[in-house]
């Protein structure tokens, strides 16, 4: 179906190749994971695949990329519409249109198809998504998951051979992410879709796909089944970095497999304790807080403490409230009802610079607080603004990321890299309590190793109180050690990371999943009891 | 509500209304463009995101009046007539000629200024009447292929625009908590500007990828059509426009 021969990708203006001699073939059918650090070329390998890279783009194309027998060098995107459908990283800024239907139309419209065979086919790409009932909605409020479900009818209603989707779950929740999961499933396995995505949240997508397209950081390039890449692979999924601690034989990809595999083991090993931390005193007091938009109650009555020295995870599905709690605690949105304790002072009787002072916020998009052109101008800033000595943010940057240059534009840091930065910039005024909105978006593995230990480092030596909304479950299992779910606005949990996250079972980490019935998040977790046999 | 026109319709009626204010420059023409436009208004305002545009607007527009009108009083050239009042009289050096501040207003000064301002802020009300009535993607779907270029554009600029309102509020308040300060236009505009040109680029690149633009022909999925009451609307719009330059 798609066939690459010896393709090489160069942008104008650059000096290093993005791709180099790549190539690979994949059948009809199968469903291909592009798997990478962040900045490796995945995405442009996508986009490759329609002509998009370098018919929309520009840069230099060596080689010949052939899908279902037609060549992207000769054939420009549009007129790939019928065999490609691409899915982007942000569906809401890919949307032509005001509405569902009108949207699903638009590629059909723009290829005159006749006004019956449209009908049918918006009806049928409906239908495979499920968003029938939501056909006559306005876009702009779908919601996450739903607005994801529609890009992909979008490139359905073309009857697409392949569909590419970069990163289709990096903004949704767990279980909005399984939704996205089993229609891609569907359509592989009943229509013979052949699928190619993107994805940095491995444990999401390991168990559905048939191959692996690993891009090393050096260019180099390995396909394969899952079984093979992944032993070799430095980018694995928590239940891989399981088998090889326990230095099995075996690797396994789905839940079901390494259950299989570590029988013994669940039934033989003793319990262990997670290490116990002392949490500080209580640095943030929520009492009752309820913030109503219009008619829409978004928080319902909610308590809650943060303590020195203490990670707390904040959890729900899209729309649970999750963001409307945060910028109550940081005094965006005054609550309707109920009071906010800033260690012991009312949070709307603190002025402005004392709240930034005390309270340090990492904005989902950490770019929003970048505006100048180096990193080093972005450091001397904060300098300035927290009356530190020349250089002292910098240093602070380097020791997290030694490998960052200050002469380098912001913008061209890699999204770990800026998260970083903008985690330097905040941190540099030493802030009691940092909150973070959402900061593993697009993080790969290894950037989100770095966030963990740092966050870890702050609440422990420096006795940070740190809160962290997140949808991904497998930072929450691996740093927090207090964990609160909401849902509809109310607080439906509150307790140690442990219980809640066994609780539901939607919202389990792999490890947790493979070893049900026993109380383990993480691989660390499995390996002190395995010490205390020993 | 009654069922909504073609959006030409709603695009001409406008249009024409504007030209009438314009051209007929008169304060009763301006009201009475003002009455009609809201009347449209109220039977065939949609449920989209612009639905509130005529209100916007109306708002923007007495603002408009006062700072025309508070202009005309401070600067605006001398006017023969019945004295209101008189301003202190603000000698400027002698590179600024040709130019007054302050002196004596007259009866005459003062209305013509908010009369000037109410023409342009009729035009203003009645483009977000407009945009009230049929969202500017509406138009886009009857456009016809051969405007292609043309398409792109507006739809681009289009679907941008709301979603800057909301990025300004979004990374004005990132800022504002970062630094405890009102953030300067220079740390807004630079991530606003990545972030628009991202999305942009995205927006064209879906729809280049959908095939659009690669048709001369399109089809229409739920065509809109001409109706007898279009007509009707359409001419009322022209007919009002002819009268008020006539008279």
């Amino acid at each position: 179906m798609i066939k690459f021969s010896r393709v090489s990708l160069i942008y104008p203006h650059s000096t290093t190749t993005v791709i180099e001699d790549l190539s690979f073939e994949i059948s009809e059918g199968e469903m291909v994971l592009v798997m990478g650090h962040t900045g490796s070329g995945k995405s442009s390998l996508l986009r490759l695949v329609n002509g998009l890279v370098p018919h929309h783009t520009g840069g230099i194309l060596a080689g010949e990329i052939v899908v279902d027998g037609r060549s992207t060098r000769t054939s420009k995107p549009g007129e790939l519409a019928g065999i490609v459908g691409i899915v982007g990283q942000n569906p809401i800024a890919t949307f032509v249109t005001d509405t569902v239907e009108e949207e699903l139309a638009f590629g059909l419209e723009a290829l005159n198809f006749p006004n019956d065979v449209m009908r049918k086919r918006v009806e049928e790409a409906l239908d495979q998504v499920g968003l029938a009932s939501l056909r006559n909605r306005d876009i702009a409020t779908l919601s996450g998951g739903e607005q994801q479900r529609l890009a992909i009818a979008a490139a359905l209603v073309m009857h697409p051979k392949v569909l590419v989707l970069d990163e289709p779950t990096s903004a949704l929740d767990p279980v909005a992410s399984e939704e996205i999961l089993a229609i891609l499933h569907r359509l592989v396995h009943d229509l013979s879709i052949t699928v190619i995505l993107a994805e940095h949240r491995l444990e999401r997508v390991i168990g559905y796909v048939d191959r692996i397209l690993l891009i090393e950081g050096d260019g180099s390039t390995a396909f394969g089944t899952p079984e093979e890449i992944l032993k070799k692979s430095e980018l694995v999924p928590p239940i891989v970095r399981l088998t090889r601690a326990l230095n099995l034989e075996e690797i396994g990809t789905s839940t079901r497999d390494v259950r299989r595999i570590t029988e013994q083991l669940r039934s033989e090993l003793r319990d262990s304790e997670r290490p116990l931390h002392v949490a500080g005193k209580v640095l943030v007091a929520a009492k009752n807080i309820s913030v109503n938009y219009g008619e829409h109650q978004a928080l319902k009555e909610i308590s809650l403490d943060l303590h020195a020295s203490e990670i707390t995870a904040l959890m729900g599905r899209n729309g649970a409230g999750k963001s409307s709690l945060i910028k109550a605690l940081v005094g965006l949105i005054e609550p309707k009802s109920g009071s906010i304790e800033i260690d012991g002072v009312n949070l709307s009787q603190l002025k402005q610079s004392e709240r930034s002072n005390r309270i340090g916020y990492i904005p989902q998009e950490p770019g929003d607080l970048l505006y100048l052109t180096s990193v080093s101008d972005e450091c001397d800033r904060a300098d300035k603004d927290n009356k530190l000595p020349t250089g002292a943010t910098f240093e602070l940057l380097h020791a997290m990321l030694p490998s960052i240059s200050g002469d380098s534009h912001p913008r061209d840091l890699s999204e770990g890299e800026r998260l970083t930065l903008v985690l330097a910039l905040v941190l540099s005024g030493s802030p009691e309590i940092l909150i973070l909105d959402e900061p593993t978006r697009g993080l790969d593995y290894s950037a989100k190793n770095r966030l963990m230990a740092l966050l870890h480092n702050r609440a422990r030596e420096r006795g940070t109180a740190v809160f962290i909304a997140t949808h991904d479950v497998e930072i929450v299992a691996e740093v927090a050690d207090r964990t609160i779910f909401l849902a509809d606005g109310e607080k439906v949990a509150d307790g140690t990371t442990l219980d809640v996250l066994l609780a539901s079972p939607a919202f389990a980490p792999q490890v947790a999943k493979v070893m049900s019935p026993r109380r383990w998040l993480t691989v660390s977790d499995v390996l002190r009891s395995q010490e205390l046999d020993q | 509500m009654s069922s909504t026109l073609h959006p030409l319709t709603f695009w001409s009626i406008f249009t024409a209304m504007a030209f009438g204010v314009i051209l007929s420059d008169s304060t009763i023409s301006a009201f009475v463009a003002l009455g009609g436009a809201a009347w449209i208004v109220y039977h065939f305002r949609g449920d989209g995101p612009w639905r509130n545009s005529f209100k916007w607007s109306l708002i923007a527009g007495v603002y408009l009046i006062a700072i025309r009108a508070v202009a005309g009083i401070v600067i605006g050239v001398p006017r023969v007539g019945e004295t209101l009042f008189t301003l202190p009289r603000i000698q400027l050096p002698s590179w600024m000629p040709g130019i007054r501040i302050g002196g004596p207003v007259t009866w005459e000064r003062l209305s013509f200024s908010i009369h000037e301002g109410l023409i342009i802020a009729t035009v203003i009300a009645l483009f977000g009447a407009a945009n009230s009535v049929t969202s500017p993607r509406k138009l886009l779907r009857v456009m016809p292929a051969h405007t292609y270029q043309l398409a792109v554009t507006l739809t681009i600029a289009t679907s941008v625009f709301p979603q800057l309102i909301s990025s300004i509020t979004r990374i004005r308040q990132a800022q504002y908590l970062r630094s405890g300060r009102r953030p300067r236009i220079s740390q807004v505009a630079i991530p606003l500007l990545e972030e628009s040109l991202g999305r942009a680029v995205a927006l064209a690149e879906s729809m280049e990828s959908k095939g659009f633009g690669l048709s001369k022909a399109q089809s229409r999925y739920r065509p809109i059509t001409y109706s007898h009451r279009d007509l009707f609307y359409i001419l009322s719009g022209f007919i009002f426009a002819g009268v008020m330059v006539a008279l």
